[in-house]
């Protein structure tokens, strides 16, 4: 009885999971899964809002923060009209850090801006990334297994990458969460530039899935 | 086993015990409408009203647009799973969601888990005992949630429902509603009817489940939903692979973490092929306590298992030669020792005074007896095991002792009983037609006898889940089914052993004493453990079925004694054909009409776990129990109070012994108060799986099952399946005191990893 039940009730989710289980396989398989903190951070050439080529290589020497943005995305919108990303953008480029907002969405999905409309997000926001890269095909993204916005990296002058994941331990999209939460992103730079080892290296990142093109399509 | 505890034992067996209290189950529903566009969440509860002292369930029910998804407890790549923050009237208590089983749903080449369509997420609701003094009470919350298709939006519904107050006992039945929960229920993860374990290592995390039965053709997908969000890469493929040992999954670690190891519970589905039609299967997985408790460092759990003595571990079932020795010799033991319980001791007492009467028989034919009796030890044991294993491979929640789980066979153990109390009082003897089933209690003849003899033991051995036993017996079901026989014809072997030796070693039989009159006074004397026994099965039989299976039981008896006494008097009558067919012809009738009242009783529905009204008034007392369901422990677990955890069952006399002896001990209840450690209590007389799932978790296939949680998430202590007060004080201070210590020497920031 129960177990005829059970079946039908479960009937229609059956074929339509079966098909998309298959889908993720072929598509997973893209995918920089084995990146881990430590490992080195895969290099990267894209262009910025503002028509600049900028590459991880040119870069060594620096610490490098990277920031998957969609600015219509709640979890995004929570650490921006809170003012959290950009008062932590500010503090950390203040010394010396390069921060890098990656936007990975596809044209035409959420997300997804013209490079003079990421300039006019960033100044309308009072944001202050280094540069804000472009990514719509989502090969940085692909390369670093990016899952949502934001997810955090920060990758040490050596190229070594120090973090990975949330950017705080409160997974929500409530801006009162802000204040009580651990902002793991700003202890590991804290403990970066004491010259100390980071001592969470990742953690569960939270958000809105990032909106990747098809790579068949 | 020693002499007093047997004692008690027999005790036991006259003394009326108190019943078991459950839930009575009503129905009913108020919902408030939602305009959101994209989900509408209401509240629905199953009861119309609310009765004090009388936990209920409520329901969120959560209804998406097409093509939009809420989140499952782990929303798995990204989301957020939804959550309630409730507002309830002082002095009651909410459980955490019981969530159906999730989806997966992939959006590129990530994947979420969570439900489209339409959703109820189930919440236990838990009044105060006391008298409520309102004719009404409102129950609310805020529901926070994601929605997503492919972008999201969060979104927040204010929850209410207003139930009226009934007094004890009237709240009614509302079909309408009961009818959704019924669907809610189906929904969710069921107990796994085989052991599943899961082990995270560096390079992959595996599922195994030990299920020799299972069809690999048949068996179309598997996937794995953990409940934390840090075990597992959620989008990476999962390899599953089906053999004769059962299943396994072989999963990608979660690149994600924060140095603690994750807890390794969650959801495994599995689609089957039932003949051409695809059928989704979804089992909770409980994982490793060890791990769940992970807020507990390392090195805090060695020193405090370096500073306590180690706990009882739970049995390991390792299937090395080695295992399957040690579970052999502690079946053998078993066995012995269930020569001694009060269910088996008339039987074999019965068998011994024969082996008397046969004092005067050739060494040989003794030694035939002896092999006889064995034989049929081994082959009832075998037929039980094999059984058992059988309706196990077909996938249904059994356990040992599951014989006394059917009313039938216990209305039947009680006739067999009673009829041989009959004959042992003199009411009639074996003989002529029935030596056939007799022959063992009869002084002549009969190898069958003693053949049928050692079924007998066998039989009503069952319930008495002797000490080594559990052990091994647990071992022996999650084994495959030639090493689980093996282990129960060790048992058997135990059972046999002292009449075997009797019947074997020749200065042994010949010191029996010589018979004689004395042989008739001991054999009627003997009918009285018997009759207790019978009170026993009778009072067992009332708790599964109720007043109709206890007058059904009682005219049995009165048509066992009447085919009794007929038979008697055909025998007094032996010679003069006229009256001695009129007495077997009654004797016949007698019969005929016992198997109409057995048939009867297969039809009587089992009660479900006990009556609702006791309940109520008992629950305000300090050490009351509370019955026991997989929510309701969950959630005092997850309000960190320890929990003291009892399985038991009706027909379990050591179960009985010790809750009489040991946990009603005036000590122990002044412990359990001082502590304010909730009492949970487990009725396994009839079917349950919650419970069969339990105590597979920790090893076990029978009753008793004692656990003892010290709170503060830790993993829970086994005791023995003996209990003293002694032994059960011991246990829960040296648990408190090892969960203190850890507590104490916590670091700080939890999952910081020390440069």
């Amino acid at each position: 009885m129960t177990m005829i039940a059970r079946r039908s009730v479960l009937a229609g989710a059956l074929l339509g999971s079966a098909a998309m289980f298959a889908t993720g396989l072929v598509l997973s398989d893209s995918v920089a899964a084995g990146l881990q903190p430590g490992a080195s951070a895969p290099d990267f050439t894209a262009i910025d809002s503002n028509g600049r080529t900028v590459s991880l290589a040119g870069l060594k020497g620096k610490t490098v923060v990277l920031e998957w943005t969609n600015h219509e995305c709640p979890f995004v919108r929570k650490h921006y009209s809170s003012d959290n990303m950009q008062a932590l953008q500010k503090k950390w480029t203040g010394q010396g850090v390069v921060w890098l907002s990656v936007i990975s969405s596809a044209p035409g999905e959420q997300g997804s801006v013209t490079p003079a409309q990421a300039n006019q997000l960033t100044a309308e926001r009072g944001a202050a990334p280094t540069a804000v890269l472009m990514d719509p095909k989502g090969q940085i993204g692909r390369a670093y297994g990016a899952q949502v916005t934001p997810h955090m990296y920060i990758i040490r002058p050596d190229g070594q990458l120090a973090y990975m994941g949330g950017i705080d331990d409160k997974p929500s999209a409530r801006t009162a969460d802000i204040a009580t939460a651990k902002n793991f992103v700003d202890a590991a730079l804290t403990e970066l530039a004491a010259g100390k080892a980071v001592s969470a290296t990742s953690a569960r990142p939270y958000g809105c899935t990032v909106k990747y093109a098809d790579p068949t399509g | 086993m020693p002499v007093l505890y047997r004692a008690v034992l027999l005790a036991m067996l006259l003394l009326g015990i108190p019943a078991v209290p459950a839930i009575a189950q009503t129905a009913g529903a108020l919902s408030g409408p939602d305009t959101r566009e994209l989900v509408q969440a209401d509240l629905i509860a199953e009861p119309a009203a609310v009765t004090p002292g009388q936990p209920f369930w409520v329901g969120v029910r959560l209804r998406m647009k097409e093509h939009w998804h809420t989140y499952w407890r782990n929303p798995g790549d990204s989301g957020l799973a939804s959550a309630v923050d409730w507002r309830l009237p002082e002095g009651f208590a909410a459980g955490p969601i019981v969530w159906p089983a999730p989806q997966r749903l992939p959006v590129a080449h990530l994947v979420n888990f969570g439900y489209e369509g339409e959703t109820l997420l189930l919440t236990e609701i838990v009044p105060p005992a006391a008298a409520i003094s309102a004719t009404s009470v409102s129950i609310g919350g805020t529901l926070s949630f994601l929605v997503c298709e492919t972008i999201c939006i969060p979104g927040e519904a204010e929850l209410a429902l207003t139930l009226p107050v009934a007094p004890p006992g009237q709240a009614a039945a509302e079909p309408a509603s009961q009818a959704t929960f019924a669907v809610a229920r189906a929904a969710l993860p069921q107990p796994a009817p085989w052991p599943v374990t899961v082990e995270a290592g560096k390079e992959v995390v595996m599922l195994q489940v030990a299920a020799a039965g299972l069809r690999a053709d048949a068996i179309r997908t598997a996937f794995f939903f953990p409940h934390a969000e840090t075990l597992i890469d959620h989008a990476a493929p999962q390899a599953l692979t089906v053999d004769g040992n059962g299943l396994t999954l072989r999963m990608t670690p979660s690149r994600y973490g924060d140095g603690k190891p994750a807890a390794t519970g969650g959801v495994l589905a599995v689609e089957e092929d039932i003949g051409g039609r695809i059928v989704r299967h979804a089992f909770a997985v409980a994982g490793d306590g060890a791990a769940a408790a992970g807020a507990v460092p390392a090195a805090a759990q060695a020193l405090a298992s370096a500073s306590t003595p180690a706990p009882v571990p739970a049995p390991v079932p390792a299937g090395g030669l080695a295992a399957i020795l040690q579970a052999m010799l502690f079946a053998f033991l078993g066995g012995i020792v269930l020569n001694l319980m009060p269910c088996v001791f008339p039987v074999l007492s019965i068998k011994v005074l024969a082996l008397v009467a046969h004092s005067g028989e050739s060494r040989a034919r003794i030694r035939l007896h002896g092999l006889s009796y064995t034989a049929g030890v081994l082959a009832m044991f075998l037929l039980l095991a094999g059984i058992l294993l059988a309706v196990r491979a077909a996938g249904a929640q059994v356990g040992w002792g599951y014989q006394l789980q059917s009313p039938v066979v216990i209305a039947l153990l009680v006739f067999l009983l009673f009829a041989m109390g009959l004959n042992l009082s003199g009411v009639y003897s074996f003989g002529g037609g029935l030596s056939g089933i007799g022959g063992g209690l009869a002084q002549r003849g009969g190898l069958a006898g003693s053949f049928f003899t050692g079924s007998l033991a066998t039989v009503v051995a069952t319930p008495c889940t002797a000490p080594f036993m559990g052990a091994a017996v647990g071992f022996a079901l999650t084994q495959p089914a030639a090493t689980g026989l093996v282990v129960f014809a060790s048992l058997g072997f135990g059972l046999a052993a002292p009449f075997l030796l009797l019947t074997l070693v020749p200065g042994l039989a010949a010191r029996l004493p010589r018979p004689g009159g004395w042989m008739e006074v001991l054999r009627q004397l003997l009918a009285f453990p018997l009759y207790a026994t019978v009170v026993w099965l009778v009072w067992v039989l009332s708790q599964q079925t109720g007043p109709d299976g206890l007058l059904a039981a009682l005219g049995g008896l009165v048509l066992v004694a009447l085919a009794a006494w007929a038979l008697g008097l055909a025998q007094q009558h032996g010679g003069r054909p006229g009256p001695r067919r009129w007495a077997q012809g009654t004797a016949l009738a007698a019969l005929a009409g016992l198997a109409g009242l057995a048939m009867l009783l297969a039809q009587a529905a089992p009660r479900s776990a006990g009556p609702a009204t006791a309940a109520a008034p008992a629950a305000a007392a300090a050490g009351a129990a509370i019955a026991y369901s997989p929510a309701r422990l969950d959630a005092l677990l997850a309000e960190g109070r320890p929990v003291f955890v009892n399985m038991t069952a009706a027909w379990c006399i050591t179960c009985l012994v010790n809750e009489r002896t040991a946990l009603s001990a005036d000590s122990v209840q002044a412990a359990l108060a001082a502590g304010n450690i909730a009492y949970v209590k487990g009725d396994w007389t009839n079917r349950d799986p919650a419970i069969t799932a339990l105590l597979e978790r920790h090893g076990r296939s029978g009753v008793p099952l004692y656990l003892f949680y010290a709170g503060g998430g830790a993993a829970p202590v086994v005791l023995p399946q003996i209990l003293t007060p002694a032994i059960v004080l011991e246990h829960i201070g040296r648990a408190t005191a090892a969960l203190s210590r850890q507590s104490a020497s916590i670091p700080t920031p939890a999952g910081s990893v020390r440069p």
